[in-house]
């Protein structure tokens, strides 16, 4: 045991440090990124014109089918070589975006169409439009129908960032590279990463889980909604305490 | 396109007695025939209650008022403003049509995400009502369908009657000309069937006019002015309640008493 820990970390800190920043980075980009075209997908998806669905479902079955890896070298290799030539973050968050998107866009197309129609019928005979309706009525629910994959899929991007050390994108798996080469101590130094990763990982996902279980149990988390459901409280207590007293008065 | 031949509620007189008015309304899908010819009118205050099978276009009818469905034929004016005729719709404003028409649904189709008074609120806010003055309305109306305790419960935490007597609620807070109910209580068993009732009692008491999908005959024959028996697309028969219900002058409204009598 005594012979495992022999790199002197304290001259990484702060490398490592910089690594884990740009691992957090790549992955909130590329998350914010998937989740922003994996909605576009899908709704192109769910489009009524069929050339949208064509060229929907045509892009989620070519990105669900190629490793990552592939994409990956594809964005910033293949790419350089045919005169476009991507920084490594732009690449890095460009092929996580691309790949993450197509999954999302699978996990939303069917929390959106698994919104009941008489949901949408009830937004239409209480005169919302269509934009009002998809925002207040079908995308919440869907939102809460699709949060478990989400979050699933967020938690996979983010060790998937690890494959970047193929481009050498600087981040977390980048750095445990670059200190073995230094050090020639591999199995301390992905010990030490994959504790990083774990340490990372394990409480976003229970994070993820815990918004999970307010969502569902229906708990207003925006602070609009928060402020409406706290006057309604008001409003509702004092019109119960005049019940009260109307019952009261009568007797 | 052609104009509405009447604009909006600008017109008064007897014409714009009749909140609804149907004329020659046919409706078919894939080439089924649902509805054929129906005339049918509700005027202001009025309660008209749509009887007969299921399947046989009763629901349809009601869902041409509000173009939840879309007429093959036929006009449908609402308020006085012909917003479908010919098979061609002319409102060009839907969402103002269907908040001058309230809606109750058989399934109730509360909002999920939201707790009961927020489902009052959302439309309300949409159609330009301020915050302070939605939540009032809300509330008033939850203490008017008697759910105020459970303004703030999420629809499954609600029983089935509550639902429905919050979904009441809901299509109330536009302030609508007419609420269409269908079969509004077909879903719910015979406790929160009375609940749902009553709070329709009283609305009908307020002098609401309403068009009513129902099964509940003797609920029919009570609050209704009229009483429509539709079968296979057409109306067979209508008139005043005790008249149809009591002394159906057609054969098939007979047999379809007398088949209602024999399972309830």
């Amino acid at each position: 045991m005594s012979g495992l820990f022999q790199v002197p970390w304290s001259d990484y800190r702060s490398d490592l440090f910089d690594a884990l920043g740009r691992t957090v980075s790549y992955t909130v980009v590329s998350f914010v990124g998937a989740v922003l075209l994996g909605l576009a997908v899908a709704l192109l998806r769910l489009n009524r014109a069929w050339p949208a669905r064509i060229i929907a479902a045509v892009y989620t079955e070519v990105f669900k089918n190629v490793p990552l890896l592939a994409i990956i070298f594809l964005t910033y290799f293949g790419l350089a070589s045919a005169g476009i030539r991507l920084d490594v973050f732009t690449a890095g968050c460009l092929s996580l975006i691309v790949f993450y998107a197509a999954y999302l866009s699978e996990i939303f197309r069917s929390a959106i169409s698994g919104v009941h129609a008489g949901q949408t019928e009830a937004g239409e005979a209480l005169g919302l439009g269509r934009v009002g309706i998809f925002a207040h009525v079908v995308l919440p629910q869907a939102v809460r129908q699709a949060l478990p994959g989400t979050n699933t899929m967020l938690v996979d991007l983010l060790k998937s960032t690890s494959l970047l050390v193929t481009v050498s994108a600087a981040e977390l798996m980048s750095e445990g590279r670059l200190i073995t080469s230094a050090t020639f101590r591999a199995l301390e130094v992905y010990l030490v990463i994959s504790a990083v990763y774990f340490a990372l990982c394990y409480p976003l996902s229970q994070l993820l889980l815990l918004l999970e279980r307010k969502v569902r149990a229906g708990v207003p988390l925006s602070p609009w909604r928060r402020r409406r459901v706290r006057a309604a409280r008001a409003l509702l207590a004092a019109d119960l305490d005049a019940g009260a007293n109307r019952k009261e008065a009568a007797v | 396109m052609t104009e509405p031949v009447t604009t909006a509620k600008t017109v008064p007189s007897a014409r714009t007695e009749a909140v609804v008015r149907i004329e020659g309304l046919s409706k078919s899908f894939d080439g089924r025939t649902v509805l054929d010819n129906v005339n049918l009118e509700v005027d202001r205050g009025r309660i008209v209650s749509v009887i007969g099978q299921s399947g046989g276009g009763k629901t349809t009818l009601m869902r041409c008022v509000n173009l939840l469905e879309r007429p093959d034929g036929g006009t449908v004016e609402v308020a006085g403003e012909v917003v479908h005729s010919g098979g061609r719709t002319l409102c060009r404003d839907l969402p103002r049509l269907r908040r001058t028409v309230g809606m109750v649904f058989q399934k109730f189709h509360l909002f999920p995400h939201l707790t009961a008074v927020e489902n009052i609120v959302l439309a309300q806010r949409k159609a330009g009502v301020a915050e302070q003055e939605a939540l009032e309305r809300a509330v008033a109306l939850l203490r008017r369908v008697g759910v105020a305790h459970r303004g703030l419960a999420q629809p499954e935490q609600l029983s089935g009657g509550e639902q429905q007597r919050v979904a009441i609620a809901r299509a109330l807070a536009l302030r609508p000309e007419v609420l269409l109910f269908d079969e509004p209580t077909s879903s719910l068993d015979p406790e929160a069937t009375r609940e749902v009732l009553s709070v329709m009692r009283e609305l009908a008491a307020d002098g609401m006019t309403m068009l009513l999908v129902t099964h509940e005959l003797p609920f029919a024959r009570e609050v209704s002015d009229h009483v429509v028996f539709v079968d296979g697309g057409r109306i067979v028969e209508e008139g005043r309640p005790q008249d149809v219900l009591d002394h159906p002058a057609q054969i098939r409204t007979r047999e379809f008493l007398a088949a209602y009598g024999s399972t309830s």
